[in-house]
């Protein structure tokens, strides 16, 4: 939650005492975009954490858009169809929570630093290849297929999850 | 010391015998190890186990006291070195130092040589004296225990020798001494590890004999398994360790570098089952700078005996899949049980479209040859080549199991499946990891147990492929540096630490610690200079 005061205080530094002779105190719920500003440059965790905070942070942490900078952050702008793709595939917070994640942690990537084109590539293919199996049960009446791939169709990016030492 | 040549009777006791095969031991002698027997040793079996320690003990020995060893060689006189428990025991007392510091063996499951690791001077100088250091319980514990680790070590080491023996028998046609070994065998079984390492794969290559053995070669497949069943398989293998997924993004790789700036692509798959390939190639060719071409993709797979039209589904997801991501694409589905069935005007291919030809693990099924026809892979390449493709892509196991002599392709069998045994243990998803191994396990079952039309599984090392395809009219390319990228990108995500890619004159392969597994390579026809005169010439003639 550091940023968030930091910015507060740089944003809202004349705001605040300015509102400090009008209103009494000043409530980041009140200017939803400057909270948007702000939630959009934390990282996966802190967006996590602000999830939990109360029910407005929580609808906003849920707008796929804050997450489209998380996965790609540090790249240069990437054409528009991109984000069709991936909000076609399931949008950005499935595919930072199932993919993007992991493959950074895996890859040793320390919070904030860029990772490259070829890397984020990669996640996007992983994406895709779950985001089909999950797409299983086009067809609804041979009961057994659909088990299978109902089975199957968290498996593909099983392999990116830490085995438990048991 | 002599060693006996195997097939004269060991129990001899003069030098050479004139019998050619080697006879059961009689009775009298049953305790005495039939396999050292071989190679012309007499120990008791009981006795084994103190005839091991005592070797350990002389080899410490002689290592620890160069000064007695040089003695020993120049003065001492042997026992019969056949009855190897006394000669030990003659050795040992030459020797001044008791040593006695418990070591352990240790099987190296790649090579299955023993290397002896001697626990007690890891860190410390190599002298005797750190020995009376220790206290005498714990000596004897850990020699206990070590007595344990080097007897199921032992254990592992006699199921490969028994194995590999067993299939010498079957070469030689002698199937009363082979049913015998696998009597034995399976009793060794119940003093190994099975649930990892040796004994697991031991267990697959003990019943692919047995079978082979007691119900005849090629009657009835032992991995008949229905369509439906090897889908599944197949998936869970898939899941499981890297290997097809490796082969899934390089061919991908090679394939979308070679349709560049094309907008008509037409992929042909030589084995569809899940189309699991091909989402990510559809993505990356939505994600293409110059925009998504029209992409028709034919697959070719194994008919479904219930009436399913299983290529139809799949075709129909992966056509949801696009459409979601606005790539214009359509799909045909060939059925066919053989590869070699199939003809070119099956697959539909534009003149205008870039071709593309994919594929993972199915040509070595065509190297079975009948004498009556002609060997199908060159009809199949042949026809491949008739299509144009701008890209050929193979991916093939890294193996050579499809040599004549039946115990050649046992052995490399064996180290081949034992590597592969290894690195699915890292792997810590179930149920994909047992069901993998049951993929593994009827891949085994082929090679070891079929024979003729049956034996489907032909594998052939990445050399041979290379010559073939040359043969054949196909020029190599080189997969590239974004391939090699990749392919060691997608392995890091995999939490075991042995795989490794390696890049070879162009080709990508993987292995389990540096012993490569699967190969991926692309090819493109080589142009034919005569045909390419004609085309010139007639289009002289028209314009």
């Amino acid at each position: 939650m550091q940023h968030h005061h930091r910015n507060r205080h740089r944003q809202g530094q004349e705001t605040v005492e300015e509102n400090k002779e009008k209103r009494p105190k000043f409530f980041i719920n009140d200017h939803v975009d400057i909270l948007v500003e702000i939630l959009k440059r934390l990282d996966g965790r802190s967006l996590g954490v602000a999830a939990c905070v109360c029910r407005l942070w929580c609808t906003i942490t849920r707008n796929d858009s804050l997450w489209e900078d998380l996965c790609f952050c540090h790249l240069s702008p990437p054409p528009s169809r991109v984000r069709s793709i991936v909000v076609a595939l399931g949008g950005y917070k499935r595919l930072y929570m199932a993919c993007v994640r992991p493959v950074r942690s895996r890859l040793g990537k320390v919070r904030g630093a860029s990772w490259t084109r070829d890397e984020a590539q990669l996640s996007l293919s992983l994406f895709c290849v779950d985001c089909y199996e999950r797409l299983g049960g086009v067809e609804g009446s041979n009961s057994s297929t659909g088990r299978l791939v109902g089975e199957s169709s968290a498996s593909s990016l099983m392999f990116l999850c830490k085995p438990v030492n048991v | 010391m002599e060693l006996y040549d195997s097939a004269t009777s060991a129990w001899s006791s003069s030098g050479s015998s004139s019998s050619s095969s080697s006879k059961p031991p009689p009775q009298h002698q049953q305790d005495i190890d039939g396999l050292l027997a071989e190679a012309g040793y007499k120990i008791r079996s009981s006795d084994l186990r103190q005839v091991a320690q005592r070797l350990e003990r002389l080899e410490i020995a002689m290592v620890n006291s160069p000064a007695d060893f040089s003695q020993l060689a120049s003065d001492a006189i042997y026992y019969n070195p056949s009855d190897l428990a006394s000669w030990v025991d003659s050795l040992l007392s030459e020797f001044t130092q008791p040593a006695t510091c418990p070591s352990e063996f240790i099987m190296d499951p790649v090579t299955n040589q023993t290397v002896v690791n001697n626990v007690w001077t890891t860190d410390e100088p190599h002298t005797p004296q750190v020995h009376q250091n220790i206290s005498y319980e714990q000596q004897s514990l850990n020699h206990q225990l070590t007595v344990v680790t080097a007897m199921e070590e032992n254990s592992g080491i006699r199921l490969v020798h028994m194995l590999m023996t067993c299939a010498e028998c079957v070469q030689r046609g002698d199937l009363s001494l082979a049913s015998s070994l696998i009597d034995d065998m399976q009793m060794l079984l119940t003093r190994v590890n099975t649930v990892c390492g040796i004994g697991k794969v031991a267990g697959h290559f003990i019943d692919a004999l047995s079978h082979r053995i007691f119900q005849g070669i090629g009657v009835g497949s032992i991995n008949g398994g229905s369509v439906y069943e090897n889908e599944i398989l197949y998936h869970h293998f898939y899941e499981a360790c890297p290997y097809l997924k490796f082969a899934h993004f390089t061919a991908n790789q090679a394939i979308l570098e070679a349709l560049e700036g094309h907008d008509c692509v037409h992929v042909v798959d030589f084995n569809l089952m899940h189309g699991l390939q091909w989402p990510a190639l559809i993505q990356a060719l939505a994600l293409r700078p110059s925009g998504p071409p029209l992409l028709r993709l034919t697959g070719i797979g194994q008919p479904s005996p219930d009436g399913r039209d299983s290529l139809r589904e799949i075709g129909l997801r992966l056509a949801e899949l696009a459409r979601s991501v606005n790539v214009r694409f359509t799909f045909r589905g060939v059925a066919a049980s053989r590869l070699e069935d199939i003809k070119p005007w099956m697959l539909q291919v534009n003149p205008e479209e870039a071709v593309a030809v994919n594929s993972i693990m199915q040509l070595h099924r065509l190297l079975g040859s009948d004498s009556t026809r002609n060997c199908p892979i060159e009809t199949v390449l042949s026809w491949i080549r008739s299509l144009n493709p701008k890209i050929m892509t193979v991916v093939e196991q890294e193996a050579n199991h499809n040599q004549p002599g039946y115990l050649d392709r046992f052995t490399e069998a064996l180290y081949y499946y034992s590597t592969l045994f290894d690195s699915l243990e890292a792997c810590t998803v179930q149920p994909e990891k047992a069901l993998a191994e049951i993929y593994i396990q009827r891949e085994i079952a082929n090679v070891v147990s079929c024979e003729g039309s049956a034996r489907v599984e032909r594998h052939e090392p990445l050399a041979k492929w290379r010559t073939r395809l040359s043969g054949a009219g196909f020029r190599a390319l080189h997969l590239g540096s974004n391939a090699f990228k990749q392919a060691s990108m997608l392995l890091t995500l995999f939490s075991a630490e042995g795989y490794s890619v390696e890049e070879n004159e162009g080709c990508l392969s993987l292995g389990w610690h540096s012993r490569p597994l699967i190969a991926a390579s692309a090819w493109q026809v080589m142009p034919d200079p005569a045909a390419e005169f004609l085309a010139w010439d007639n289009h002289q003639s028209f314009s």
